[in-house]
């Protein structure tokens, strides 16, 4: 997998989230601590996203973390909200990244992002390419294939089969990395909806302080997690 | 009936001629209270390190203004009074003034002319000043000052308050009388504690917040043989707490800790905030080792009763688990085990506990205790409603520099939660002060 520039930095995510307080509110717009109650996932509309598009993403992320099985899957989670907001922040523009070249999009993944083009312009550029290349070889779209047939394309653009330019071949990476992202971000990122995800792994958020808990062990935490807006599973 | 008329008209014509008297016979201006010789000069830096005990910046310097050039808004029941301009600017300040006007202003509240200062002006405490004081800060001002021409609004306030002549009436029955003196001989004797009486009366000016006002907004107590002295003032809404009651925190606090509070703005037990931070930035902090003493021991001599010992800090030199693990009190056991929390409780373990943590006591001049803490259980619950929304920052002191901040949490709790959390603070750790309602909190939220 790419190692993505900035994306270690506490710095940025702390930026990122005062940035963010925007959405945050459209999130939350009351002060409660209980669990928000949004519309379902598919009354959302998508800021960056066409319809043709996010179609793809839905599904897309309904495959790579799956509702059957244990825990919540992506949707459930809104995952695909997350990536949406994402597209049109500081990530998606690649705004706070290296990007003045030079290129050299075929060079060793090794080298790090080496891609001339954005992250929200790979989405865009290298969707329609893929959801060919479905039609070419299953003769459907993604979204319209089965969970298997769907499982096995998504392989297919994991290890370079799909015939990919080199400055999209991060597709697949980055598509994979935000979805996981989504997953497990506060959730005034869009996903994490309703801390399911913390909930399932037993982080109990942004609480910050568990001094007490240090010298006890295998004792069940009892608290709910709680958010960075201070919302409560 | 008849005679009964005419005694009424001798008595309106009595009360006319007593009012012209009080408008337009010029006040009786305080005598200095010592002679010095008329080449009298302070030491180099007396006149500002005067100025510093007095805190005269604390009013005639506008937030981000130049230094003493007024413009400071007073907010007072009867309207806004404007902190005036004391450069030594000839048109805008007081470059004119001789030394007695000066010193008529600062003990009497009359400025050149005759014109009353409204007490917003601490003459009432200022009325203590020593002559050399008042020498030395006049040099100050005239000499180190630089002149700012700055034309300050005018106060104008409204029927009757604008009536400047009623303030003569005032301080006929409010002010006590002029220069300082021990209130005893065991504190006239010790010339430690005379001189920290005399920076508490005098230039600090402590009674002007922490003394009630009486039913005529006079300061209820001027010395420590007035009971009211220095037994809690409001300011703000905030408390400025009680400094001598037995089990109040100045008076249970040990000498070093109420030492480091005035001068650092922290201790082991609290961090200042509110009014009185601004005390410690611009006025308290500069005292030197010797009048911080005095200070303290005076204000410690002054308790009511036997002083009562200070509630344990817990072992710094355990491990925070371990310090935690100390706790034995029903709410430090609670938190930390987490189970059947109330609202307020889990408010604290979602907000508040991982700077305050679940004993309450946070750390020693970091996070202040929540447990006897004056502000928590004031009867004045604005303070620590307005700390909770707004946050508060601990002044940057020459000793203690760190301007360590608590963030306020407006965004993140409605009315509803902050009342109770509030309302929990008040009650946890053996607190016993009453509940805080949504009411409280509106009342406050800006
Ligand atoms: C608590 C606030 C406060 C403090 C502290 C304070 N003053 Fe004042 N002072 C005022 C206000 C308010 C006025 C204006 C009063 C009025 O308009 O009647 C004033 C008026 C004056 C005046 C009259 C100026 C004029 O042009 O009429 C002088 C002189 C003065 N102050 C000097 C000082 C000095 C010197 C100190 C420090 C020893 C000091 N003040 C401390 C609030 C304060
Ligand atoms: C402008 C008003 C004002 C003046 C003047 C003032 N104080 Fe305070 N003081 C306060 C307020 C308000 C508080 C409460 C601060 C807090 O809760 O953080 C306070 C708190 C204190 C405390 C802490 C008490 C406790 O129980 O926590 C001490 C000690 C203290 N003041 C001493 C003094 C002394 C000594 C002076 C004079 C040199 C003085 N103050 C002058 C307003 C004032
Ligand atoms: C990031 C650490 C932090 C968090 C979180 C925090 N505080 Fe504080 N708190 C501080 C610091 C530092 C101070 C000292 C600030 C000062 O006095 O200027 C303080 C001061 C206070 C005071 C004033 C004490 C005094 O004596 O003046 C109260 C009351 C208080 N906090 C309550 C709370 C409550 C309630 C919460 C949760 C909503 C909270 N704090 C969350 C750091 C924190």
């Amino acid at each position: 997998m790419t190692d993505l520039p900035g994306r270690v930095s506490r710095r940025g995510f702390l930026m990122g989230s005062a940035a963010s307080a925007a959405f945050a509110t459209l999130m939350n717009p009351s002060f409660s601590h209980a669990q928000v109650e949004l519309p379902p996932l598919e009354e959302y509309k998508p800021v960056f996203f066409d319809a043709d598009e996010w179609r793809f993403i839905m599904a897309a992320c309904d495959r790579l973390i799956p509702a059957e099985g244990e825990g919540p899957g992506a949707l459930e989670t809104r995952v695909p909200v997350f990536i949406d907001l994402q597209m049109t922040g500081s990530f998606g523009d690649a705004s706070d990244w290296y990007m003045a070249g030079p290129h050299q999009p075929d060079a060793s993944p090794l080298f790090g992002w080496q891609s001339p083009l954005t992250p929200a312009q790979i989405y865009r550029k290298a969707i329609p390419l893929f959801q060919e290349w479905c039609q070419t070889t299953h003769g459907k779209a993604f979204e319209a294939l089965d969970a298997e047939t769907r499982d096995s394309a998504l392989t297919a653009l994991q290890k370079g089969e799909v015939g990919l330019a080199p400055e999209l071949r991060d597709f697949f990476s980055i598509l994979l990395q935000n979805t996981k992202e989504g997953y497990f971000a506060d959730p005034m990122y869009g996903g994490n909806y309703q801390l399911k995800a913390w909930t399932f792994i037993g982080f109990p958020g942004a609480r910050g302080a568990y001094t007490e808990w240090v010298t006890r062990h295998n004792q069940t935490y009892p608290l709910p997690a709680v958010s960075i807006s201070g919302e409560r599973a | 009936m008849k005679s009964y008329l005419r005694i009424l008209g001798a008595l309106v014509c009595l009360g006319i001629i007593v009012l012209l008297a009080i408008i337009f016979v010029p006040p009786q201006l305080t005598k200095p209270s010592e002679q010095l010789a008329a080449d009298w000069k302070p030491a180099p830096g007396q006149g500002e390190y005067a100025m510093r005990m007095a805190d005269c910046a604390a009013c005639h310097t506008a937030e981000g203004g130049k230094p003493f050039a007024g413009g400071r808004a007073i907010e007072s029941p009867m309207g806004t009074i404007w902190a005036t301009n004391i450069t030594p600017d000839k048109e805008t300040g007081i470059g004119n003034w001789s030394l007695d006007e000066f010193r008529a202003a600062l003990v009497d509240g009359i400025a050149p002319g005759g014109e009353h200062l409204y007490p917003a002006m601490p003459y009432e405490n200022y009325r203590n000043l020593s002559e050399t004081d008042i020498r030395a800060m006049y040099d100050y001002f005239m000499n180190e000052v630089p002149a700012v021409n700055n034309a300050v609004e005018e106060t104008a306030l409204s029927f009757p308050f604008n009536q400047r002549w009623g303030i003569r009436l005032w301080n006929w029955v409010a002010l006590g009388s002029s220069g300082f003196k021990p209130e005893t001989d065991a504190i006239a004797k010790d010339r430690q504690l005379a001189r920290g009486a005399y920076l508490v009366q005098g230039p600090g000016h402590c009674a002007s917040c922490h003394s009630p006002r009486n039913l005529i907004m006079a300061e209820g107590g001027t010395s420590s043989q007035d009971d009211g002295f220095l037994s809690s003032g409001v300011i703000g809404g905030w408390a400025a707490p009680d400094l001598r009651g037995a089990n109040a925190p100045a008076q249970t606090w040990s000498a070093a800790d109420l030492k480091a509070y005035l001068t650092t703005g922290r201790n082991a037990h609290t961090a200042v905030a509110g009014e009185m931070a601004l005390a410690v930035k611009d006025s308290l902090q500069y005292m030197t080792d010797e009048d911080a003493d005095a200070m303290v021991a005076y204000l410690h001599h002054i308790a009511k009763g036997e002083r009562l010992a200070a509630p344990s800090i817990p072992d710094q030199s355990l491990s925070a688990p371990r310090q935690l693990d100390q706790a034995t009190d029903a709410t430090s056991l609670k938190l930390a085990k987490g189970v059947g929390l109330s609202e307020g409780e889990l408010l604290y373990m979602d907000n508040c506990a991982a700077c305050h943590l679940t004993n309450g006591k946070g750390a020693a001049e970091v996070f202040p205790a929540m447990s006897d803490n004056s502000l928590v259980v004031a009867d004045e619950k604005a303070g620590l409603i307005e700390t909770i929304l707004y946050g508060a920052e601990m002044p940057s002191t020459a000793k203690r520099p760190e301007k360590l901040k608590m963030p306020g949490f407006a965004e993140r709790l409605s009315d509803k939660d902050v009342a109770a959390l509030a309302s929990f603070l008040r009650q946890g750790w053996g607190n016993t002060a009453g509940a805080v309602t949504e009411a409280d909190v509106k009342a406050v939220r800006k």
